[in-house]
């Protein structure tokens, strides 16, 4: 099995996939795509029609977008548990994953991931506040419901957490202020090993994509080693 | 189980999972909130929130489980019916069935802003931009390749999730006079011609609620 991705630094859809892959113990190769360069369409085409990353290749199965790519896993791997064993908690856990898939485009405009960007605050447009304002709501409702104590959204790390990962890393980059509760939940994503695994092959990466440096001709990043 | 929408001439989002009920046979109870819009219903979250505390159409409501969004009514549907097939039975094509409906449901941004559902509208043809356009040609080529590969008449052969996701798209096309080809063409027929389809679209077009951010003609609501 092979997962498809782009710049570790940015691409947010990449993470989601990787990182459920990851802590749920799935064995894959990697093959990073450098995005925005010359040439770079061609060789995500080769993979898949819709030209985006990230790609998950098992055998002859190509399969695209984040959500249809933990479906994928969550059947071919149904001992993983990437979804919640309860049928109520599945679906609360897909209603909030595709909340994320299709929502918070003003958050996502204005706070592009990146993770070797020295945390700061930026101001944001209502519409981004009220985006904050709603995931911290999902995030909340979610642990409360179905945390029973326990840091994840579901208690378990599942692929609602996935899906919310480059959002956990949006609101550190960009220093979010949080409450007390999402505090919490977001120490334990960032504190996973896989986490920190993506998040030193990411401060390693030397490839800059202008248009999401926010001070771009200036890159403001971290050093290698704060990993 | 109660699946809440909104009107049905306007919300595409509540098209989706109703006619993947009533085509794959689930029964449920209807309740439909008319969006609240100047010249519409001002009780719309008072309303709604009697049914839910889910301040979006639609929502499934099956017991104390409350579903939003569109796909995940989707899967919950194909947890709770495993025998209704909502997807495909074969794993791959299940897996492309649902890159499809991922590609719907965060996509072609452009031409769901430029053509509006609105079943009253009279099939007229409407100019779109560039982008539109783009994503008109991604749509065609995506049911064209489906049909000719799993042969029709739906995108993998049997009515699915997926062409629930799609139907709106179908309509746009054809409310907005969209050229798309020939085997695009046959699968919007097809789509069309569902008794559930019809079922909708007589209930679109007795409705009286105007929704004027969705009349592109506005302020003229041209009416077939």
């Amino acid at each position: 099995m092979k997962l498809v991705i782009g710049n570790r630094n940015y691409s947010s859809w990449s993470f989601r996939p990787w990182i459920a892959m990851k802590v749920a113990g799935m064995a894959f190769e990697e093959e990073v795509i450098s995005l925005y360069v010359d040439g770079s369409r061609e060789k995500i085409l080769k993979h898949s029609p819709a030209g985006k990353v990230p790609i998950l290749i098992d055998g002859e199965t190509h399969v695209w977008e984040s959500l249809a790519i933990l479906e994928y896993l969550a059947e071919r791997f149904p001992e993983a548990g990437l979804w919640p064993a309860d049928q109520g908690a599945r679906a609360h856990a897909r209603a909030i994953s595709t909340e994320m898939h299709g929502g918070f485009a003003a958050l996502r405009e204005e706070c592009g991931m990146s993770f070797w960007r020295p945390p700061a605050k930026r101001d944001l447009s209502d519409a981004a506040k009220a985006n904050v304002a709603r995931v911290q709501e999902i995030w909340t409702n979610a642990r409360a419901k179905y945390g029973a104590g326990a840091p994840f959204l579901f208690g378990k790390f599942s692929a609602a957490d996935a899906m919310y990962a480059p959002i956990v890393q949006r609101f550190v980059a960009y220093d979010i202020d949080v409450s007390a509760p999402v505090e919490i939940y977001m120490q334990a994503m960032t504190g996973m090993p896989a986490w920190q695994e993506w998040r030193r092959a990411a401060l390693r990466e030397t490839w800059v994509i202008p248009k999401f440096e926010h001070d771009w001709p200036e890159v403001k990043r971290l050093p290698a080693e704060a990993a | 189980m109660k699946l809440i929408i909104g009107n049905k001439n306007y919300s595409s989002w509540s098209f989706r999972p109703w006619i993947a009920m009533k085509v794959l046979g689930i029964p449920f109870e209807e309740i439909l909130i008319p969006f609240g819009t100047p010249l519409g219903n001002p009780d719309f979250r008072t309303q709604l929130a009697a049914y839910t505390p889910v301040g979006l159409v639609p929502v499934l409501v099956d017991g104390d489980t409350h579903v939003w969004e569109t796909l995940a009514i989707m899967e919950y549907l194909s947890d709770k019916f495993p025998d209704k097939s909502v997807w495909p039975a074969d794993m791959k094509l299940r897996a492309q069935a649902r890159v499809l409906s991922s590609e719907m449901h965060a996509g072609f941004g452009a031409l769901r802003t430029e053509c509006p559902v609105n079943f009253r509208r009279p099939v007229r043809t409407r100019e779109l931009s560039a982008a539109a356009q783009a994503n008109v040609r991604r749509v065609d080529a995506m049911w064209s390749e489906c049909r000719g590969k799993h042969g029709g008449p739906f995108l993998f052969g049997k009515f699915c999730a997926a062409d629930a996701m799609y139907a709106p798209m179908v309509a746009r096309l054809n409310i907005y006079g969209q050229k798309v080809s020939r085997e695009a063409l046959g699968y919007m027929d097809a789509m069309m011609a569902l008794p559930a389809w019809a079922e909708w679209r007589a209930a679109a077009l007795k409705e009286t609620w105007i929704v004027p951010e969705d009349e592109v003609d506005w302020p003229t609501v041209l009416t077939a």
